[in-house]
Order: C-alpha cells, then structure tokens, then sequence
C-alpha cells in the first residue's frame, strides 16, 4: 500500500515544498510516483524547518524504502537520529536487513560508521561482516569498514583479527581484499618500520601461499610489500624465487611473478644485467606477452643507473 | 564493485521490459556460446582472431580451484567468443574487428537524456553523472550537444544549493560528485549564460567545508572522506579558478591549514597501497577507478612529472597498472584477481597518458584494449557495457569511449603549449596536447573507429576545459 502524508492528521500542520522544475524540461527527468513525489515534498519541508522528530525519522525510512541511494535522506536521518536521541541499538538492528538487500551503496556504509562510532561498540559488528562477505567476498565497502573498525576499536593486536583473516585467505588465497586487510592490520594500520622478526614470520605464511598456486599475484605482491616494509633486498626472496622460474631453464616457469622479481633480484647484483634481460625477455615473449611494452621499459631500464624499484 | 559514481541504468525504454536477472543472461550467453563454438566453421577472420589470442595468452594455470578461478573461468567461457568472432553479427571493418556502431550508440545516448520512469527512483540522486556520462558520450562521438545548452544549464540550475555546490537534484544537499558531474556537464555545454549559472562564492565556501586537516576531502556534508573528493575537488576548483585559500568559515582553518591544497599531496601518497595501486582511503584496498582520482588529482597541483614522483612510488604504480591488463581479453580490471570490465578501459586505460608524462611513452598495451572494447564491450542494441551478459548504461558507455580515446590518441604534456592559460593556481592541467592518432602492432581500428580527443585529466572535451578556464581568469571577483 502506498503511503501518504496529505491526508494524515499527524502531518497536517506541514505545507509540502513541491519539486520546481520551472521554465524548461530537464535533462534525465524522473516521472516520479506519487508517493515518492509527495514524500521529497513533506521532506523539503521539514528540512527547510530543520525539524527532528520521530515522524521525520519515519519519513526517511520511506523514502529510503523507496530509493536507498538518497545521501539527502540518509544524512539527514542521521541528524534527527543524533537530535531525538533514538536508541543507536535500534538504529543498527533496522539497518541490516536493509544493508543486506543494498550491499554496493555507499550511503548505507557510511551510515553505519556513523552509528557505530556515536555507539562506541563494535561488539556483533565482526559477524555482520562475516555475513555479507558470505554474499559477496571481494565488497570494497565491507572491507574498508572492516578497515575502519580496526582502527577505530584498535583491534590491531587482537588475535581474532588476524585468525580472521587467515580464515579468509585460507578459503580462497586469490581473495586480494583479504590479503590487503592482512597487510593494514600486520604493518599498515601501525606506525613505524616492520621488524624484520615480524617480517621473516610474514615471509614464511606468505611463500606457503604462494606454493599452493604460484601464478597468483596477491601473494606475490604482499610479500614485496612486506620486503618494502621491513627494508630488506628482495634478493632475500632469490632461492625461493628460484623455485618457480629460472632464466637458464626457459621452458620450465611455474609462475610469471617469479619471472618479474627475478628480473629485479638480477638487476640489482653486480654482474647479472645479462640475467635480468633474459628474464624481461621472458616476459615480453613468451610468459606473459600481453604486457610485452612493459617489459620492454624494464629492459631499458636496465642500462640506466640506479633502477632500483 | 561499486565503483565510484556507479550504478546500472537501465535504458529509459522499452528495453526496461527485457530485463533479465543476472545470472539467468548470463547462462543463456554460456549456451549459445558453447553452440556457437561446436558449429566448428571457423571464418579466416576469426582463425586470426584465435592465433592472436593464443599469442598473448600467459602460458601458465594454476591447478587450485578457488572462488576466484572459478569466476574467472566462467567469465572467460562467456567473453572468449565475441573475441574470437562476430556472435551479434556486427559490421566488421577491414580488421575483421566489429565497428564502432556510432548510431545505435549516438540513439541510447539521446535516451539516456530523455525521461525515465518512476520505477527508476534510485537514479534520482544520480542524475547530474547521467547528464555528465551521455554528454561526454556524445561528444566523444563527435555529436554536436549544443542543441543541449540551454536545458543543461536549467537542469543544474535547479540542483544548485543555496548554501553552495550541485546536488542530485532539487532540493537535495551538495555533494562533490553532483558538483563534479555538475561543472563538466556545464563546461561542455559551454558559453557566458552557462557559465555564470555557477554561484561561484557559495561554492567556494562549499569546498571549504568539505575540505578535511588531514588533507583530504569529504564528499558532503557529514559524509565519507576517500579519494574521489580529493579528484573532484581539485577539478572544480581549477575549472572554476577558485580562490586556493581556504574561505574564513572553512572548519580545517581551526586546524591550521590556510589553503585547499595543504595536505593533498601527502594525503594522496598515504593512499598508495602497498601493492603500488592507489585506494579510496588510507589503508583500502588498490583499485583502478581511486587509481585514476590520484593520478588525476596529482596532474592539477603540478606538472605529473614532478607531482608524481614527489608522492607516489612510480616504479610500483606502473607495474601494478599493467597487471590491470586482462589476458587474453585485453581489456582492464580494477582489481588484483578481479574480473575484466568496460569501465576501467578508462579508470585504468586513462591513469597511462599521466604515468607516461611522468615517465616515459610505450607503456602499455593500447591496441588490446581497443580490440576489447569494440569486440566485447558493444551491446547489440545499443550503448557500451562492463561485458558480455550485461546490459549496458551511460556510465559503461561513457568510460568504455574515454578509454578507447586513451588507446588511440597520444596524449602528451608540454608546458609550452598554452602558455596564456593556467598562469595561476592550480593551472598545470591545461597545458596537454594531442599527438596524433596511434598507430602500431596488431592495430583494430579503422578512421571511421576513431573516437575525438578527449582531456586526460578533465575527461570532457579540450576546448571545453579552455573555454571555461579562460572565462574564469578573465573574470575578476567572484
Ligand atoms: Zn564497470
């Protein structure tokens, strides 16, 4: 059944703003409904009031019932719920059924951040998460709020955020927004160098990952930025590396990242530019070819001075 | 993803009846494709087509089966044979490769400007980036728009807040990304009565209350700060020319900042991910569309050549660009480990003509996105889309031809040209130039595929970006 307000007694002392558009038909207009029509129009006017109460709050759960991706309603709602001083409880059980229903919209994200910053809690947040993540295991949303909650409750040393994420990695190691959390809780969140007694245990999960599909790049990249963190060579990584490719045996690479930072690990000793060519040329040719012009660049890189990465 | 600024919009007609869910479209696709295959009679064109995808396939597979390789797998069934052949039965041109089917493009785009029905509520906060995205389709087509003037003038003039700054619509609160769509949508329509549509003093006081002490910018008042505010304001701020001094009321003042651009730079530098990318805040994840708000962010505070080595780690940047590069497909994802789509043909394909001003040219694989786009990314009908088995809508429209504009033309930095223009803040943007058409290796595109220039950093027209600049600083006072 469609709501109205002009015939209810509780809204009769409010003269709905209705939509102007004067003079000329704009470009990409809606032919609103009734109801969603009169709705803006009751709620222009008790923004144009600044009034906050519980029937406004009424108000913006239909019209976001209607249209969930109005940042107006939503910022405004989240006004009258700070000015009334509607139970935050309440507010976050009514919003994850919708959060469900509408996982990629921002305003409802960012609704929650709201809420569960003024409540001060994170306590049932963790299995929210896990929740949509089921539904959709890569959301940017969930996992920048995921990100947000880590910093916000400081969560950074609790071991069931780590377990966590394991657990995430564990069920499908290609996941790159898991790993990303990974690193945010392992060196990003925090201030300061990463020690290299941290960073050898990172090594170690990291290279066990890698050997489960050592085509995918995920891992491949957290380890170098684990190196990155800690400031050690990537010639650190040259034995393992060498597991999966090695330029004297072209025919038998496992894995075109080996083949990359190889060309690096080469590029970076005394007497291997001869070395890391034939890795870029690998590349270029044969591994990974797509990207031939890049490969390419980093073989001219070669002869210049200090090309470290 | 959610990408930034994206939604799926349907086109406003008849087509809205066809609708089919998801992942039904998406079975129906694998069956004809597996039909298609068995049919077994392989023209000469698509026997070509078949070598050079073997030819830039990566050799190597994994044998783990996770989530990730199972979708990638499935998508591949579905993209390979508009790659390998011609399954909507598309004109070809003379590389075998569909054309560019300008008037079916040129018609959904008009639609996309008409009107939509109330089914379609949940645009409604959206309308500014629909205008943006069909105008700067049209234009990329080479379709005069100012037949539009007027109306697009009304239209945001409607959306204009009395406090400062566009919303979505009227009556509806500022926000960057309606501000952003906003000004574009009124520099491409173009002219004195447009331009001085644009409350200029409110909205400078606007971008002062979104601008944050760390650095960065939120998107509305009370909103996320991530780093698409920091792109659109620095958009509209130099479009505009804005005073760069932060307005008196501007709530960072009480932090200490004076001007917008204290902070941006390093803000901008904490966003890079440690696997080179660039995310929508500190501590995301890297992604191709928060890749292109940087890139874009930092090629108007400075030259790229001096902006992005002082924030970014370029080495890291290039090579995790160009592992956006989908094989065989050509085309772009956003993600590590995600699925190609039509959209980062700009978001990515765009970032190149910046990362090669700071570098060095030849980077990247410009020819393969171009066969992805033409091949993978026009709908039957009409419009662009994300894949095969989408629909596609303005937004996929809009950055599927930006990116193929970034494929074809040489976009190159040269501080000599417009000398006359962005002597003052924020100005480094406006000396871009175009080289000519590409033209190398395993090339798709005939003249008639050829979309127009497009600005690199702006993504609207050339004289578009000059003439509302030029008005501006010949403007005194707000
Ligand atoms: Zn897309």
């Amino acid at each position: 059944m469609p709501k109205f307000y002009h015939d209810d007694e509780a809204w009769a002392d409010i003269a709905p703003l209705p939509q102007d558009d004067g003079g000329l038909h704009p470009l990409a207009a809606i032919s609103y409904s009734d109801e969603y029509s009169e709705a803006m129009g009751y709620l222009r006017a008790v923004m144009a009031k600044n009034e906050y109460s519980d029937r406004v709050l009424g108000l913006t759960e239909h019209i976001i019932s209607m249209n969930p991706a109005h940042y107006t309603v939503w910022l405004y709602r989240a006004n009258t719920i700070s000015e009334i001083g509607r139970p935050l409880q309440d507010e976050i059980a009514w919003l994850n059924p919708t959060a469900l229903k509408h996982m990629k919209n921002y305003q409802i994200w960012h609704h929650r951040h709201t809420i569960i910053d003024a409540l001060g809690s994170a306590d049932g947040e963790a299995e929210f998460i896990s929740s949509m993540l089921e539904k959709d295991s890569k959301n940017y949303h969930v996992w920048s709020y995921r990100q947000w909650l880590v910093k916000r409750f400081d969560l950074f040393d609790k071991p069931e955020e780590l377990e966590w994420t394991h657990s995430m990695i564990e069920s499908d190691v290609r996941n790159n927004s898991a790993w990303n959390h990974r690193y945010y809780i392992v060196v990003g969140g925090r201030e300061g160098k990463l020690s290299v007694e941290l960073a050898k245990q990172e090594i170690g999960y990291t290279q066990a990952a890698i050997r489960k599909a050592p085509q995918n790049q995920s891992p491949w990249n957290y380890i170098l930025g684990i190196l990155r963190a800690a400031e050690l060579p990537k010639s650190t990584l040259k034995d393992f590396t060498c597991e999966f490719a090695d330029v004297q045996r072209p025919e038998e690479v496992y894995s075109s990242h080996a083949l990359d930072i190889l060309a690096d690990i080469y590029a970076e000793e005394e007497n291997s530019k001869e070395n890391a060519a034939k890795a870029l040329e690998l590349l270029a040719t044969k591994y990974d070819p797509i990207r031939a012009n890049y490969w390419n660049y980093r073989k001219g890189l070669l002869d210049q001075p200090n090309i470290a990465a | 993803m959610a990408v930034p600024l994206r939604f799926s919009t349907p086109a406003p007609s008849s087509r809205l009846e066809e609708i089919i869910p998801g992942s039904d479209r998406i079975e129906e696709l694998s069956d004809s494709s597996g039909e298609y295959e068995d049919m077994g009679t392989a023209t000469v064109e698509e026997q070509a087509h078949i070598a050079y995808l073997n030819s830039v396939r990566i050799p190597i597979t994994d044998s783990l089966e996770t989530a990730t390789s199972r979708m990638d797998d499935k998508t591949a069934e579905i993209i390979l044979p508009f790659l390998e052949g011609n399954p909507d039965g598309f004109t070809l041109n003379t590389f075998g490769i569909p054309k560019l089917q300008r008037e079916s493009h040129a018609g959904a785009l008009e639609a996309f400007l008409g009107d939509y029905p109330a089914r379609v509520a949940f645009m409604d906060a959206s309308r500014p980036w629909i205008v943006y995205w069909a105008l700067q389709s049209l234009t990329a087509l080479g379709i005069d728009i100012s037949a539009y003037q007027k109306r697009v003038a009304h239209t945001f003039s409607l959306a204009q807040h009395p406090d400062g700054g566009f919303g979505g619509g009227y009556g509806q609160l500022p926000h960057l990304a309606c501000t952003y769509a906003a000004i574009l949508s009124l520099a491409m329509a173009g002219g004195t009565e447009t331009y001085e549509t644009i409350n200029r003093k409110t909205l400078w006081h606007f971008l002062g209350r979104m601008k944050q002490a760390d650095g960065g910018f939120t998107m509305c008042p009370g909103g996320e700060e991530d780093i698409r505010g920091a792109f659109c304001a620095v958009v509209i701020l130099s479009l505009t020319n804005l005073p760069l001094e932060l307005p008196p009321d501007a709530p960072a003042r009480k932090r200490g900042l004076t001007s917008f651009t204290d902070g941006l730079g390093e803000w901008i530098s904490k966003c890079q991910s440690w696997d080179g990318g660039i995310s929508a805040a500190p501590g995301n994840e890297a992604h191709g569309a928060y890749a292109f708000c940087g890139l874009g962010c930092l090629a108007i505070l400075g030259p790229p050549k001096e902006t992005l080595p002082k924030y970014l780690n370029v080495p890291i940047l290039i090579n995790w660009l160009s592992s956006r590069q989908c094989s065989p497909e050509g085309g772009y994802n956003g993600r590590t480990n995600k699925l190609v789509d039509g959209c980062y043909s700009h978001w990515v394909g765009g970032c190149w003509s910046i990362v090669e001003a700071a570098t060095t040219t030849g980077l990247w694989n410009r020819t393969a996105l171009a066969r992805y786009i033409l091949s993978a990314c026009q709908d039957e009908e009409a419009g662009l889309r994300d894949k095969p088995g989408k629909n596609s809508d303005a937004y996929h429209t809009c950055y599927n031809l930006a990116g193929l504009s970034a494929a074809q033309h040489q976009y190159k930095y040269d501080e000599n040209v417009n000398k006359g223009l962005g002597t003052g803040n924020l100005g480094a943007a406006y000396h871009w130039k175009t080289e000519g058409v590409y033209d190398g290796k395993n090339n798709v595109w005939d003249e008639g595929d050829v979309v127009k220039t497009i600005h690199p950093v702006f993504v609207i027209p050339y004289m578009s970006v000059y003439e509302m600049r030029k008005y501006f600083e010949e403007k005194e006072g707000f």
